[in-house]
């Protein structure tokens, strides 16, 4: 219960807190309560803060909503939920169960693409040609926003099957001010077409979901209980929507155009075979960085040429 | 011939190989340079021009999130970058941002500037600007008690001149 006419400081808090989510099982007990508390600091962490901060004590509102949300946590709220917040790259994003949470990893691939994107000149028909980017499962929009704020002259269009995915990508694009470059649409790729939104891109990013669906119930209960399970769920084999990506991909693709995915690291090898098999025009690119990134490229009629791959 | 280039690029921007080599004029230091060890001329941050390069391979990063899977499985929020700079024992540790791309990077700067201090020791381009910077703020001092002490003169002379009968200046 809240402490009554109790003054303590910051970090008073956040030891009893974390006593307490240990007490109860609750995962990174001293984390998630620095995170919480940080947050109504107004810093993104701890260390960040100055010491005369710390050694303030809190006002009876301060503490009355670190418990607040101290309490949330202890229902194994993931953190970025309970705060209603989270950073990716340099963005800072509003997160909203039940969609997906961008993960750490995932910053490695859009540094990749960033890297690949930089050096080459926008291609394509006209003067003012740009790149043009399709994201496949956007999420909160950590990825397609991450472009846009670091390319200015990137378009990027932006699909989810979940309308509150749509949203919240629109709510995050428009607290960034990265509206206008941004077209978001609620579509199924597995049911639905997406030639008519566009064609000609040059890049196509995913983080689809790759988990195999029997290890959907050893998740923790912070995943499993919150987060949306079609962001997670690929499948026996965790390839249903990467194959249906890659299907799609040729179409979708100016020529030379690359795919950019985050998968299971147990994924690449399997996406090879079957892509030399079911879609000819996707040529598989290995860079050995990551285990779970799969870069793949567009080459029209690439089945009469033999590439030399020394 | 597969064009790989684009991404042997890429493969550099994560895992920089830069050799360092010693700048002109400098003068040679005594402390003795551990093996395959030399400085270049980097361009870093505008005012530490000299910072040394990382070599990826000398470095060992550890993100305190332990064990498991990862990606999509996981949702482990701790963010902590220790990176340690195997030859010469340096451990920096950056739990700055939430971004794990972000500390990785801050984690570097850090070392950079801590390899330069222990390196070079005084001729450390960080000590040498921190020495620095208090000198202008020392004479900063001095300047602004210098022109107190003109502006009370000044003022005295104009009391004393301004007796009935003397001429102003």
């Amino acid at each position: 219960g809240l402490p009554c006419g109790a003054y303590m400081q910051p970090l008073q808090a956040v030891d009893l807190w974390k006593n307490h989510f240990t007490e109860r099982g609750v995962m990174e007990p001293d984390h998630s309560s620095l995170y919480i508390m940080a947050y109504l600091l107004g810093a993104k962490t701890i260390e960040s803060l100055e010491q005369e901060k710390l050694s303030e004590f809190l006002s009876p509102e301060k503490t009355e909503q670190m418990w607040k949300l101290c309490s949330r946590r202890l229902s194994r709220m993931p953190v970025q939920y309970v705060i209603e917040e989270w950073d990716f790259r340099d963005l800072t994003l509003k997160m909203r169960p039940p969609v997906f949470i961008p993960r750490p990893e995932t910053e490695e691939l859009v540094e990749l693409m960033l890297n690949d994107l930089e050096m080459k000149p926008g291609t394509g028909i006209g003067a003012d040609s740009q790149h043009t980017c399709l994201e496949v499962g956007c999420g909160s929009g950590a990825i397609s926003l991450s472009l846009l704020k670091s390319l200015p002259q990137l378009k990027v269009t932006a699909l989810d099957q979940s309308q509150d995915a749509v949203d919240l990508t629109r709510a995050n694009a428009l607290m960034l001010g990265l509206q206008d470059r941004l077209q978001i649409h609620c579509l199924d790729v597995m049911k639905e077409t997406v030639l008519s939104l566009c064609r000609h891109v040059s890049t196509l990013v995913s983080n689809p979901p790759y988990l195999f669906s029997e290890d959907m119930t050893t998740l923790e209960p912070e995943i499993f209980l919150f987060e949306d399970h079609a962001a997670l769920d690929g499948g026996k084999d965790g390839l249903k929507v990467i194959k249906q990506i890659l299907t799609l991909a040729p179409q979708i693709l100016s020529n030379h155009g690359r795919v950019y995915l985050e998968v299971d690291p147990r994924h690449p090898p399997l996406i090879q075979r079957w892509v030399e098999v079911n879609v000819e025009e996707m040529l598989c690119l290995f860079l050995f960085v990551r285990p779970r990134f799969c870069i793949l490229r567009k080459e029209k009629s690439n089945k009469y040429h033999k590439l030399d791959l020394d | 011939m597969l064009r790989l280039s684009p991404f042997i690029s890429c493969v550099y921007s994560l895992s920089s190989r830069v050799i360092w080599g010693v700048p002109h004029g400098a003068p040679l230091l005594l402390r003795p340079r551990p093996p395959g060890l030399m400085c270049v001329l980097a361009a870093g941050k505008k005012d530490l021009i000299d910072l040394p390069v990382l070599n990826e391979d000398e470095l060992e990063e550890q993100f305190v999130r332990g064990s498991g899977p990862g990606g999509q499985a996981t949702n482990k929020t701790s963010n902590c970058v220790v990176l340690k700079h195997i030859p010469s024992g340096t451990v920096v540790k950056c739990h700055q941002t939430r971004s794990v791309d972000i500390n990785r990077k801050r984690a570097r700067e850090i070392m950079r500037g801590k390899l330069d201090v222990f390196y070079k020791g005084e001729l450390s381009e960080v000590l040498v600007n921190k020495k620095e910077s208090e000198l202008r703020k020392q004479e900063k001092r001095r300047k602004a008690n210098g022109n107190l002490e003109r502006k009370r003169l000044f003022r005295e002379t104009l009391a004393a001149n301004s007796k009935p009968g003397n001429d102003t200046v």
